[in-house]
Order: structure tokens, then C-alpha cells, then sequence
């Protein structure tokens, strides 16, 4: 293809949207003329778009994994063998708890049972099918199949050597399913305070910390907060702090 | 505000951010798509894929800045206009095709057909390219970075570095697709 580097710099400037009135108009006038030119666009925009496809194509199968990483969690939870008796007894039942559960004040402990559920690996979900035996792979998949104890060790030697704010997350995750309470505050409180992303996330579990040790006002304070956004959390937040409160 | 804020840290590179929009909604939009348009489970699972990732192009393409309405609504909003169109396109509701939705979507010019024998080498060449040229034009053109937070993210001297660097990946990049175009020409010439 015809190339000259002054008209290479003025296309990729062009696409960048870097040029002023006075370019642009050059590059008008030349894409209605000069053919040549207008093909080096026209293949600038091509790669472009390669670029962006890649992209999106890399961001979708991101998001795949996480689709198939819920239906497992929702097939894991979900036993195939309930037939529609079961169905009805369950609802029954749990329309019984319901009516018991809101006749009786809350007690924290329970509260932190019914509320708290360990986040999923969402960051690299589905290591149980990879063999690479990295600790950080190792804790992973400790984490994914409950093995808490030992996902604690390997979270927490792994956030050593190469810190992200996800593995801090499942790390206080692993500690406060142990009931390492203390432990996961600690855990939630560097996440909020060090990092941007989970915050949120961050936030709901140090809630769900004060609740477990008792400290209803700190945890009414973390939930009345998260209850006042509108993403994740904000109905479950809602919900437990009416109960708290 | 909160939502806004959530629109802020995609565009700063969020990933779990908009892992945490897709599982929020989720449930809703496929419940509302399946009853409204009978799709099947996955027809409606891919819809509201190609929606998340319009919500994330449009945040990082600065097309949303702030919402109007809630993110719920926003989504909502997207899923309905992937199908009209969708529909309108090829007359009746057939199962969508994700990756030729996208690639249409990506055509800015519609009226202009797109070459794809060239768009298809112009993807090897890409997958050629290799790190770290790869991400550095991948950070700039599609994650819509500036040359400072790449300069910063790939550890560049400065952001000029950064901008000299990318221009030499896109030169690389062009060299490599006119070698594979003219090898995949040969190849049909001797055939």
C-alpha cells in the first residue's frame, strides 16, 4: 500500500481526533480526492475496529465465565430430586419461619447466619478445572470448594507477593467463615481504605463483622450507608439494617 | 450520586464493577426479556451480555457521563433497542448471533460494506502483534485510556514514551496486516 510518513503521522492523527479545524478540513478535502489516501484511512479505521472487536470480544468471554460461574453456584445450590410436593412443604415451611422470624426480635448472631454467604470467586472463577499448581491457583480453589482453612494461608501469603484488592476480599471472606472475625475486620478495613474497587463489597462484609461481634451501632452506621446506594447490596443492606435497627 | 459514581470506576478500568452490574440485574432483565420478546433462556442470557458490554462502550466512549434515570432503567433501555433493531433487521426474531452483532455494531458507517476477508486478517495480524503491543493499543483504543494512565499501567518512562511507543505497535501492526493480506492474496492467486 502507497505510504508516505507525513500522511501516516496526519491519519493517525486524524483517527486520534488530534487535529484542528485547519487538518481536518485537509483530510476532508483529500478523502473526497485522493484515493490513496482515503485507503490509508479507511485501513486505520479497519485495525481500529479490530482493536475495539478484540476488545469486546475478550470482555464477553469474561462475562460467559461469570454466567457459567453463577449457574454452577445456583445449580450447586438447587438439588434436582425436589419434586412439587417438596415444593410445597418448603413453602410452607418457609412461610411458617417467615411469620416466626417476624414475631421474635433479631438476634445479631442469627442475623449474621441468615446474611452472610462468602463472596464467589468472581475473579478468576473456574480454577477447579485448571492443574497449574501456583499458590495462588491452589487458594483459589481451596476458596471455590470451601476448604477455608487452607484458602486462608494461601490468600494471604499470595496478597503478600502481589497485592489486589479481590484476593483481600476473599481473604477476609475465608476469615470470617472461619470466625476469624477480627481477622477479616482487619481484612475489610485495609480493603477500604487502600483500594478503590470493592469497597462496596468491602463495606457489606464490615458489616456483617460488627454484627457477628455485637457492635449493632457500627454495623446500623456501615448499613444505612450501603442501603443509600442503588448497586449491589443497597436491598440487603436495607433490609438487615430495618432488622438491626 | 452513587450511580454515577459506579459509571466512574468502569471508566476507570473497573472490571469487578461491572461484574457486579451484570449479576445485579441480571435476574430482572432475563425475566423481563424472556416474558416481553419469548426468548429462550439463552437468547436472553446473550442479549443481556451485548447489553452490559453497549453500557460499558457507551461509559468508556464517554457517550454516558451521568444518568438521567437508574442503571436498571439505562439497561433496560439498551436490551430493548439491541432487539428492535435486531429485529427489524432480519424481519422475524431469530436467535442472535453475538459476535456478528458485534462486529456490525463496531461499523460505524453503515452504508459502507465492510471487507470481511480484511477484517479477518486484520485479527490474525492483531493476534501477531503480541504483548506488550498488543494491550498498549488495546488500553488506548478500546479501554479508551489516556497516555497517562498507560504510561502508569505499563510502567512507561513518561506519557510521551508512552505515545511514541504506541505509535510504533500501530506501525508494526500495519506492517504485519500487509504481509498477511498479501500472503493470504498469494495463496488465493496460486489456488
Amino acid at each position: 500500500m502507497y505510504s508516505d510518513e507525513s500522511d501516516i503521522t496526519l491519519v493517525e492523527r486524524y483517527v486520534d481526533a488530534e487535529l484542528d479545524d485547519v487538518g481536518m478540513q485537509e483530510v476532508s478535502s483529500r478523502l473526497e480526492t485522493d484515493e490513496p489516501f482515503k485507503a490509508l484511512v479507511d485501513r486505520e479505521q479497519l485495525l481500529i475496529q479490530v482493536i475495539r472487536y478484540q476488545g469486546h470480544h475478550d470482555k464477553l468471554q469474561y462475562l460467559k465465565r461469570m454466567e457459567r460461574h453463577l449457574l454452577h453456584n445456583v445449580h450447586r445450590a438447587s438439588p434436582s430430586s425436589l419434586r412439587p410436593w417438596h415444593y410445597q412443604v418448603a413453602a410452607a415451611v418457609a412461610l411458617i419461619i417467615a411469620i416466626a422470624w417476624l414475631s421474635v426480635p433479631e438476634d445479631p448472631n442469627k442475623l449474621f447466619r441468615a446474611y452472610f454467604k462468602p463472596y464467589p470467586n468472581a475473579f478468576e472463577p473456574g480454577v477447579r478445572s485448571l492443574h497449574e499448581g501456583t499458590q495462588r491457583r491452589q487458594a483459589l480453589q481451596a476458596y471455590e470448594l470451601g476448604d477455608y482453612e487452607t484458602a486462608v494461608g494461601g490468600l494471604q501469603q499470595s496478597y503478600n507477593d502481589h497485592p489486589e484488592p479481590g484476593l483481600l476480599l476473599l481473604l477476609g471472606n475465608a476469615n470470617l467463615t472461619l470466625g476469624h472475625v477480627q481477622e477479616a475486620e482487619e481484612n475489610f478495613i485495609l480493603l477500604i481504605k487502600n483500594y478503590d474497587d470493592l469497597d462496596l463489597q468491602a463495606k457489606w462484609y464490615l458489616s456483617l463483622c460488627y454484627l457477628k461481634n455485637g457492635d449493632l451501632e457500627r454495623a446500623k452506621n456501615m448499613l444505612k450507608e450501603l442501603g443509600e446506594t442503588e448497586i449491589s447490596y443497597a436491598s440487603k443492606a436495607k433490609e438487615l439494617f430495618e432488622k438491626v435497627n | 450520586m452513587i450511580q454515577n459514581e459506579i459509571i466512574k470506576k468502569i471508566r476507570s478500568g473497573g472490571q469487578t464493577e461491572l461484574g457486579l452490574v451484570y449479576q445485579e440485574y441480571r435476574e430482572e432483565f432475563l425475566r423481563w426479556i424472556t416474558k416481553e420478546y419469548h426468548c429462550s433462556d439463552e437468547d436472553s442470557k446473550d442479549i443481556y451480555q451485548l447489553t452490559i458490554l453497549i453500557f460499558y462502550d457507551n461509559i468508556k466512549q464517554g457517550k454516558l457521563e451521568t444518568l438521567v434515570s437508574s442503571v436498571k432503567t439505562y439497561l433496560f433501555g439498551i436490551g430493548k433497542n439491541i432487539l428492535k433493531e435486531y429485529i427489524r433487521k432480519e424481519k422475524r426474531y431469530t436467535p442472535i448471533n453475538q459476535e456478528k452483532w458485534l462486529k456490525e455494531y463496531l461499523v460505524e458507517d453503515q452504508t459502507q460494506a465492510r471487507d470481511e476477508h480484511a477484517f479477518d486478517v486484520a485479527g490474525v495480524a492483531l493476534a501477531k502483534l503480541g504483548n506488550p503491543c498488543r494491550r498498549l493499543i488495546e488500553m488506548f483504543y478500546y479501554e479508551k485510556k489516556s497516555m497517562s494512565e498507560i504510561s502508569e499501567a505499563l510502567q512507561f518512562k513518561n506519557p510521551e514514551t508512552a505515545k511514541n511507543q504506541k505509535c510504533k505497535c500501530m506501525a508494526r501492526l500495519r506492517k504485519i496486516f500487509e504481509e498477511e493480506l498479501s500472503r493470504t492474496q498469494n495463496v488465493v492467486n496460486h489456488v
